[in-house]
């Protein structure tokens, strides 16, 4: 057989041959990348309604600054782009020692999230979805995504920033690695995506929120900024989450101690009155309410903290405490 | 002396209780933090508070073993919340570290790629397209 085809000088067969161990090979091959993807091959579900919500089919943030990545360095490449769009000056060379793990030869997502917070801006992780990350660019977002760029057996885990869609051409544009608003396919970009979890998250100045996340995902982020800005720092996110969902009392409890620590009293009494009026059940908005009041109001303080008692949990004991002393202090006045 | 603190004593004392009384009773008891609230939201907070300091402790050896410089291991550290810094301390070795490179991919894992990259299922060499 092999002596028959080799003495043909047209060569017909063995080009059929060829041309059938080609597609085999092919087939061959697609397989094996299916077994190692796992199943991530699908594109991204993009449900029309969800869509519609967008406000423009075409995005592109042009002002987002670039800045190539060196080595392995596409977590401070990203963090620098992600602060200077977020209108915080950055360097590359400054964020390195901030961010960068030399061993690892990478950075890690914790500590991602953690530096956006150390130069004055809020990350926010944003629900891993393909709507929520074309709402945040609709909203005028960067939006620092993790990808997996090779395959779970053999990971290569990196940065980028999205700067922009194209839903006629589904396209996605991304600041990454060495490459200025690249275009990748919305198919490509989520399969990487996809193996990387679909983490990304908006880093935000505090004031400004990001438009994929509800009023519940939005005190823990906030939160956690607070306790390492401090309190006059997270102010203004308090403000702009409680005037996005006026009535949901944690909000609004959280804006209580933001004022409260900032040394605005009055209007850290309003708001955990503002608090329990939607919850009545928020026992620690009770609680902080007859504190602030004891002063002042002792007869509305007794009624706050014994309202706070009311509630079976982990501030009852607390609250008690508070009217023992509001009783203790009551007869201190009368017999001075 | 000793008469002289047997006269001072109970002055002092008594201006400590006097001052006291009308200090600002929010002071003398703290207010709930958010965060303390929002950790009270689910249980066992006490054991998670010891958790924590711990798993400071413990990522703050992680980086000086990872390499990071000493001056920089304090602020990195104090920017973690509390949730990172248990990720962090429970998983390090395990956490995808963003890096990029496509260097050093062996021949056969190369091939591979190559070919996910043309069906567009991977996104490692900028050439495929």
């Amino acid at each position: 057989m092999p002596l028959e085809s080799r003495g043909r000088p047209n060569g017909r067969p063995l080009s059929k041959n060829a041309r059938l161990a080609g597609v085999f090979l092919r087939l061959g091959l697609t397989l094996l990348a299916l077994v190692l993807l796992g199943g991530c091959a699908s594109g991204p579900v993009l449900e029309p309604q969800r869509l519609a919500s967008l406000s423009t089919r075409q995005q592109q943030l042009t002002e987002v600054p670039f800045y190539a990545q060196r080595d392995y360095q596409c977590g401070p490449a990203t963090l620098a782009m992600m602060l200077e769009a977020s209108g915080q000056p950055a360097s590359v060379d400054a964020l390195i020692p901030q961010v960068f793990l030399p061993d690892r030869e990478g950075s890690v997502q914790p500590e991602m999230l953690s530096t956006v917070r150390r130069h004055g801006r809020i990350p926010f992780v944003i629900p891993g979805d393909f709507h929520a990350l074309l709402a945040e660019l609709d909203a005028g977002h960067p939006v620092a995504v993790m990808q997996n760029l090779a395959l779970p057996a053999f990971p290569m885990w990196h940065y980028a920033v999205a700067i922009g869609y194209d839903l006629p051409a589904r396209q996605l544009t991304l600041h990454s690695g060495t490459r200025r608003a690249q275009q990748t396919a919305f198919e490509r970009f989520d399969a990487t995506w996809a193996r990387a979890d679909r983490w990304a998250f908006v880093a935000l100045p505090p004031g400004q929120l990001p438009a994929s996340l509800a009023a519940d995902g939005l005190l823990q982020p906030i939160s956690d900024f607070e306790r390492t800005a401090g309190s006059r720092q997270a102010l203004p996110a308090w403000q702009a989450a409680v005037e996005r969902y006026p009535d949901h009392a944690m909000l609004r409890f959280a804006l209580g101690n933001a004022f409260y620590a900032s040394d605005d009293r009055s209007n850290a009494t309003q708001a955990f009155r503002e608090a329990v009026a939607r919850d009545p059940g928020l026992a620690e908005a009770w609680l902080n309410l007859g504190l602030l009041l004891a002063e002042r109001a002792p007869d509305e303080a007794q009624e706050a903290l014994e309202k706070a008692a009311s509630v079976d949990g982990p501030w009852r004991q607390q609250a008690r405490q508070a009217i023992k002393m509001l009783e203790i202090r009551a007869l201190d006045i009368e017999t001075r | 002396m000793q008469r002289l603190a047997r006269f001072l004593s109970p002055l002092l004392i008594a201006s400590l209780i006097l001052g006291s009384i009308p200090a600002a009773f929010a002071s003398s008891v703290p207010l709930v933090g958010t965060a303390d609230a929002l950790q009270a939201a689910s249980a066992s907070q006490h054991r998670d508070q010891i958790r924590q300091v711990l798993a400071r402790d413990d990522v703050q050896r992680q980086l000086l073993a990872q390499g990071v410089s000493p001056a920089e291991v304090n602020a990195r550290v104090a920017a973690l919340s509390d949730a990172e810094a248990r990720q962090m301390a429970e998983q390090l070795d395990n956490l995808p570290a963003g890096a990029s490179s496509a260097l050093g991919v062996l021949f056969a894992v190369f091939i591979i790629l190559l070919i996910t990259d043309i069906l567009g299922l991977t996104d490692v060499f900028p050439f495929t397209r």
